[in-house]
């Protein structure tokens, strides 16, 4: 089983296979809605004007199983709305990443890279993993997903090469990425 | 002309077009999630895709609803 294997559906309700992606290198990532704080969405997206063109796709998959939140900015207020979706890159249907309602592709991309802890530079590590211990504490253990914007780097052979989560922005994958388009 | 640079489902979007209209401000709307060109033009004037954006003469923009902002852009 490899990544090619998989199925998903578009944010149109279309069947994509992941085979027609074979060749690209691909950031695949869990994403929150497009009207909460979510700053890594611009990051992604400049991500992607700047390397589409070389061989990059980014698949984002919505999921609301996190409170729709970037991680722990739930005291943040914001008037506007980031399009994320369908026309960038590519977002596809909601669902969950996580637990036994995961979708298989999800549990396909935790089997191959596990949990390997937070980046303890990162500002918000602290108030997530508290927001963590207090509301999900189980979302702690194991190699599931922990939050919004955890992201898989896979290369143009389809092997599953890294994994960031959420206290990794994705202006600092931009090497990683270099190195394999 | 004034453009409102917006995406579909935006409450933030529906607020400011409903201001410019409770103001008499005739405006534009640019849908940049349908629109490849507006969504080029947003993100060659704000280095961003977010939105609401109003602007008046392509330069100088208001991201929100800030009706501070937005009064001092307009002269209202």
């Amino acid at each position: 089983m490899g990544i090619y294997d998989f199925t998903v559906k578009t944010s149109k309700g279309e069947e994509k296979s992941l085979s027609d992606y074979k060749g690209k290198v691909l950031l695949i990532v869990n994403t929150a809605s497009k009207c909460g704080f979510t700053p890594q969405f611009k990051e992604l997206q400049d991500l992607y004007m700047k390397y589409k063109d070389k061989g990059l796709e980014i698949l984002g998959f919505p999921c609301n199983q996190f409170a729709e939140q970037d991680p722990g900015t739930n005291e943040e207020v914001q008037q506007f709305c980031r399009l994320n979706y369908g026309v960038t890159f590519q977002i596809f249907e909601k669902g969950d990443v996580r637990d036994e309602t995961a979708q298989p592709l999800f549990k396909y991309l935790v089997s191959q890279k596990g949990f390997e802890g937070f980046d303890a530079n990162h500002p918000i590590t602290e108030k997530l993993v508290a927001a963590l211990k207090e509301n999900f504490p189980h979302f702690l253990e194991g190699d599931d997903i922990k939050w919004n914007f955890t992201k898989f780097l896979i290369d143009r052979e389809g092997n599953v090469v890294a994994r960031f989560e959420p206290t990794t922005v994705p202006s600092a994958i931009a090497a990683d990425i270099e190195k394999l388009l | 002309m004034v453009k409102v640079y917006s995406i579909t489902q935006c409450p933030w979007c529906d607020k400011v077009k409903k201001y410019l209209k409770s103001k008499n401000v005739a405006f534009e709307e640019h849908n940049i999630e349908e629109n490849e060109a507006d969504r080029e033009a947003c993100y060659k004037l704000t280095g961003d895709l977010v939105v609401p954006i109003t602007t008046v003469n392509d330069k100088d923009y208001v991201l929100s609803f800030d009706k501070e902002k937005l009064d001092a852009m307009l002269g209202l």
